[in-house]
């Protein structure tokens, strides 16, 4: 479905992904492991249109979105839950999701009732506004307005950074019912332990290349875990 | 006590031109995080566009009126192309210099094609101020005040009932997440472009048609009280930038019947002095980071 090759991303003359070349299959969830500044962020916004690649290529479902601006990639059907959830914060709930559905242009109030079914918690808070919500509620809103553009393809970065155990749980259970739902997920995580368990397939990063890749019993998770962590010269 | 309360009339109508001139600057500062000193300047181009037309031709008056919103429109358009678009992920005095570039390049223009110092621009109303009692108020007065209060409800419908309004809040709140959620940011950048610069050039219609002359110092004029209004009323907020623009106008009205018209300004300067420097909770000194 989503089939990265040789990318490179650089800011200035600081290379951060030098060559990356990966693939997410339709249907499954792939995680994305790494330690801090291996590029795993770099990579979700080149993807997404924020950043643009310098040199390799990107191709979602055949057809080459590298260098895309980010609204034409959401067009392709690709939605990016960002790394520290940047719901807008003084925006209501409502507002949050209407904004998630600004391409669309048939009539999207279904698909809010059924995120308000998924997320009963926002459905409380729907007048709120976004940034008086808890880290969990702020992160569940960044999913469910990403979710509004209907997207054949959720990129999620960190989506469990800064939440209490409990919430991480939470989160994790919301990923796997997506998947069961049908959404192809490709998610960057830090915590190994969690991604694994909902996890397909694997690669792990290291300073801006992938340095492994396969299915979560093909390495041992101590192993997984230090590598994504501390990186192999660790 | 008349006397206050003549001030105080004459105050809102000022008031409310600052208050247009204000909503305009912030509504360009808000979105995009950039102060954009061509703003003025643009609608002094638009109101010397009309002066050039009205030279030219007997026009009447609703085309003196879309030559001036129309003018400002594309001058604003121009800025944003030059001086905002290019900047709009680099640095935010690299655009706000670029914008001072434009405001001499568009003050040369307007001296260019109009040379002399004054130019008359025709009165909106027939004269004659309406008597309150012992008050009396000019009828453009009036329109001043009924365009500001409708300008303002125009705009929170389209922010906060329309689907533009809701690019544009989200473009306030995180731009990086607007784009991300399919906002085309670019194009909304420059459609409140063309917003402001039209809520400007309403205002600066009003302005000269009351005071019934043109010259090229409107610019500066135009973007000082736009940017004063702004930052008392707690620089990056609409309705602050309203009760900011109709404080100012009150503040300027009464120190110039109390103190001279010397002292005017001075008064306003002190009072954003003293603000900068106490910052109450309400003046929001970080949305410019």
């Amino acid at each position: 479905m989503l089939v990265v090759n040789d990318l490179v991303t650089s800011y200035g003359k600081i290379e951060a992904l030098k060559g990356v070349s990966l693939e997410v299959n339709e249907g499954s969830i792939t995680c994305l492991l790494g330690p801090n500044g291996a590029g795993k962020t770099t990579l979700m916004m080149t993807i997404a249109g924020v950043l643009k690649p310098r040199r390799g290529s990107v191709r979602f479902n055949g057809e080459e979105i590298g260098g895309l601006r980010p609204d034409r990639v959401v067009g392709r059907g690709i939605a990016l839950v960002p790394e520290n959830r940047l719901v807008f914060p003084s925006m209501t709930v409502l507002d949050n999701l209407h904004a998630g559905a600004y391409q669309r242009s048939d009539s999207f109030e279904a698909d809010v009732e059924r995120m308000f079914t998924r997320f009963p918690r926002l459905r409380e808070r729907a007048a709120q506004q976004a940034g008086t919500l808890s880290g969990g509620e702020q992160q569940m809103l960044a999913v469910a307005r990403a979710l509004m553009s209907r997207p054949k393809l959720l990129l999620m970065d960190e989506p469990s950074l800064g939440l209490a155990p409990l919430v991480v749980e939470e989160i994790f259970d919301i990923i796997a019912q997506l998947h069961r739902d049908g959404t192809t997920i490709f998610l960057v995580e830090q915590n190994a332990h969690m991604a694994l368990r909902v996890a397909k397939h694997f690669f792990l990063m290291e300073q801006g290349k992938v340095t492994f890749s396969g299915d979560p019993g093909s390495l041992a998770e101590d192993e997984v875990i230090r590598r994504a962590y501390l990186g192999s010269k660790a | 006590m008349i006397d206050f309360l003549q001030n105080t009339l004459d105050g809102l109508a000022l008031g409310s031109s600052y208050a247009l001139l204000a909503v305009g600057f912030t509504l360009i500062f808000g979105v995009l995080r950039r102060a954009n000193l061509s703003f003025g300047p643009a609608i002094m181009v638009g109101c010397y566009a009309a002066v050039w037309l009205s030279l030219r031709h007997a026009v009447a008056m609703p085309a003196l009126f879309a030559a001036v919103v129309l003018g400002s429109v594309a001058a604003g358009l121009y800025v944003e192309r030059l001086s905002f678009a290019p900047h709009r992920k680099g640095s935010a005095i690299a655009a706000m210099v670029a914008s001072f570039a434009l405001w001499m390049q568009l003050e040369e223009l307007a001296t260019l094609l109009l040379p002399q110092h004054i130019y008359p621009f025709p009165p909106l109303l027939d004269a004659g101020p309406l008597a309150f009692g012992p008050l009396v108020l000019r009828k453009e007065a009036i329109l001043l005040m009924a365009t500001a209060v409708a300008v303002c409800a125009g705009l929170r419908f389209l922010l906060y009932r329309t689907r533009f309004g809701v690019a544009v809040r989200a473009l306030i709140d995180d731009p990086t997440a607007a784009e991300l959620t399919g906002i085309n940011v670019s194009r909304v950048f420059l459609l409140v472009f063309a917003l402001a610069s039209a809520i400007g050039g309403v205002a600066g219609f009003l302005i000269v048609a009351t005071h019934e002359q043109v010259t090229p110092m409107l610019g500066m004029w135009s973007t000082l009280k736009g940017l004063l209004a702004m930052m008392l009323g707690g620089l990056g907020s609409l309705p602050g930038a309203v009760v900011g623009g109709v404080v100012l106008g009150l503040l300027e009205a009464h120190s110039q019947w109390y103190l001279g018209p010397q002292l005017r300004d001075l008064v306003a300067y002190l009072l954003l002095f003293v603000l900068l420097a106490l910052r109450p909770p309400w003046m929001n000194t970080q949305s410019a980071s």
